[in-house]
């Protein structure tokens, strides 16, 4: 493999929040809580904007053995046709939802970048905020979804820890892992106007990948100032093939992370995904995270179809209905906001056609 | 207290207020009452006109008295603050806009660049444009020359609280302008925009000091009288500030006298 970039390994940049992921003890805790809710109030107010994610195809060519649609998996196959997209997506805006994260595995004859293209294009046209979580594309591939209307990607290194990466990804193009590193840096640079990052959680040793997160948050805010930049907290979850995660990363390791994050990078967004239970969910709203999912499904068709749609990616924890949720948000004195974006600043022209 | 003037519009109140930040649409609501405010800014990304729970405009559209002043927050470019206020305007009918250009995402601070640009195409289609811009007075005298009604320089940065922090080139926009000059973003207390309006600013604009107050209601009352307060005072001619203290006997009483 290359070497690493010099990023990466400069622990200058996540030197302020080591300390904090190192204390172990309730009143740095609590301390850091009061911190981190301060400084979430001040700079986003009660707001906690609300996604949802939309598993368009499991069909995948790499072999991750933490993922129940890894390529070796006996579950049957499905990718949503483009009629079946929109029923889905009217089925999710009944709902109130207005911002969709697009979910693909790697690419595949079945579901490869043309599918993917006309999928956010048709989004697009439905949703006034479409982002995807799908295989690592070109610039230009990029560029042709931003222009598309797609301003956002996520993108989990899922471990940023070189030979323990090499040992869970088998087969497949995701084997790469410096290309996968780089794959935010291609988005933005193909007009993708923010990049949600994070490693799963339970992969490799819990405090190396969380200071790994910080410097690669830290190293985009800093080469692209223009562009969002989001972190995301995901625990491995139970899934097909009944993986066991070599570390265990529990609630208050977690917590910590998330409000460590919040004090040393005021500014950005801080994502919880339904994977998490309706307790802990509750509990970090406002505490650091700014930004949650709602009302997911994990199978492919699952908004339309709940009960037959088959094998998830993973299993949800949170499965309370969005309702429900934002009721929870509201006791909590916060407010669901489910529009935070207008499709008005979509598909930016490149810099020589402005006038 | 004088009318605020803004375009051809006319406002007795002096205290502007944003709308995002709050924890629900009713808390929004009363607030805007509470502060007895005429002009308020809603971000163009918050209009949502197929959900009316999460929707900002609406139920603020429907408070009598209130004008409803858009703003192109979300905006990284000209092309794409130009292109939002021409959506903002269709659907609010609103004349005015606040032009809000962030391309950084994280700290929101605006660019002068692209805010210039995108002004000088909205004034000259008759809106009534409100920039939000840095503290430069330079920049803000080149808004004025494009036709803007006002300038909305920054006390400090969006969601800081730091109060007033660029206090220093705040005056020195007010001493040269020809316009109104309305603080944005930082203010934290009613007497950071008490001192803002005695500095001779022509109105404030605040949104998290009320939005996530314990109460907003109460808080937004506060600052509607320090703003009113502030005003008055500066009317009323404050007393010079001095350095050192005036002797009983004047230091130059020899001057003149008989040698
Ligand atoms: S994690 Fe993604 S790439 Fe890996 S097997 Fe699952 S769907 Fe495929």
């Amino acid at each position: 493999m290359n070497a690493l970039p010099a990023w990466l390994t400069d622990s200058r940049l996540s030197e302020d929040i080591e300390p904090l992921l190192r204390q172990t003890d309730d009143e740095s805790l609590e301390r850091l809580a009061a911190e981190a809710q301060a400084v979430t109030l001040r700079r986003f107010g009660r707001i906690i904007s609300l996604y949802a994610p939309l598993y368009l195809s499991n069909f995948c060519s790499s072999g991750c053995v933490y993922c129940g649609f890894a390529s070796d998996r006996t579950s049957p196959r499905r990718k949503l046709e483009f009629d079946e997209i929109e029923r889905e997506l009217r089925a999710m805006k009944k709902i109130g939802i207005g911002d969709v994260l697009l979910l693909t595995g790697e690419r595949t004859n079945a579901a490869g970048f043309d599918y993917l293209r006309r999928s956010v294009e048709l989004t697009a046209r439905i949703m006034p905020r479409v982002a995807i979580e799908a295989f690592p594309m070109s610039v230009a591939e990029y560029r042709a979804l931003a222009e598309c209307g797609c301003t956002g990607l996520t993108i989990y290194q899922e471990t940023y820890d070189p030979e323990n990466y090499a040992k869970l990804h088998r087969w497949g193009p995701k084997q790469d892992f410096l290309e996968r590193l780089e794959t935010p840096e291609r988005a933005i640079t193909g007009g993708i106007r923010s990049v949600g990052i994070g490693a799963l959680l339970g992969l490799s040793e819990p405090i190396g990948e969380a200071l790994a997160v910080a410097r690669h948050a830290r190293h985009l805010c800093r080469t692209y100032w223009k562009a969002g930049v989001s972190v995301s907290f995901p625990r491995i979850r139970p899934q097909e093939g009944s993986f066991q995660p070599a570390y265990v990363v529990n609630d208050r390791f977690l917590a910590r992370m998330i409000m460590a994050f919040r004090t040393a990078m005021p500014d950005i967004d801080l994502v919880l995904s339904t994977r998490e239970s309706s307790n802990f969910r509750d509990g970090m709203a406002g505490l650091g995270i700014t930004r949650m999912s709602i009302a997911s499904r994990t199978t492919v068709g699952g908004y339309v179809e709940a009960e037959t749609a088959g094998a998830s990616q993973f299993e949800v924890s949170d499965d309370r209905s969005a309702e429900e949720f934002c009721a929870a948000l509201r006791a909590k004195n916060l407010e669901p906001v489910f529009k935070n974006w207008d499709a008005a600043y979509n598909n930016p022209l490149p810099e020589k056609e402005r006038a | 207290m004088n009318a605020l003037r803004l375009g051809s519009y006319t406002f007795s109140s002096r205290l502007i207020l944003g709308t995002g930040k709050f924890s629900s649409v009713s808390a929004m609501i009363e607030a805007v009452r509470a502060s007895g405010s005429q002009l308020v800014t809603v971000a163009l990304r918050r209009f949502n006109r197929e959900q009316a729970e999460d929707d900002l405009f609406g139920p603020l559209s429907e408070i009598e008295g209130l004008t409803l002043m858009p703003n192109t927050s979300g905006a990284a470019t000209a092309k794409e603050a130009v292109k939002a206020a021409h959506i903002s305007r269709e659907l609010s009918g609103s004349p005015f806009i606040k032009v809000e250009i962030h391309p950084n995402p994280h700290h929101l601070m605006p660019d002068p660049i692209e805010t210039y640009e995108a002004c000088k195409i909205l004034a000259a289609e008759e809106f009534i444009v409100m920039p939000y811009i840095p503290a430069d007075p330079v920049l803000a005298k080149r808004l004025e020359e494009v036709g803007c009604s006002s300038v909305m320089p920054l006390g400090s940065a969006i969601g800081s609280g730091q109060g007033l922090s660029t206090s220093a080139m705040v005056q020195l926009i007010i001493r040269e302008s020809s316009i109104p000059v309305i603080v944005d973003a930082g203010l934290r207390s009613p007497s950071e925009a008490c001192a803002a309006m005695e500095m001779g600013c022509e109105a404030v604009l605040v949104n998290s000091a009320i939005a996530v107050a314990r109460d907003p209601a109460a808080m937004a009352g506060a600052f509607a009288r320090a703003v009113e307060a502030g005003y008055d005072a500066r009317n009323a001619g404050l007393m010079q500030r001095s350095g050192s203290a005036v002797a009983t006997s004047p230091l130059t009483s020899f001057l003149g006298a008989g040698s």
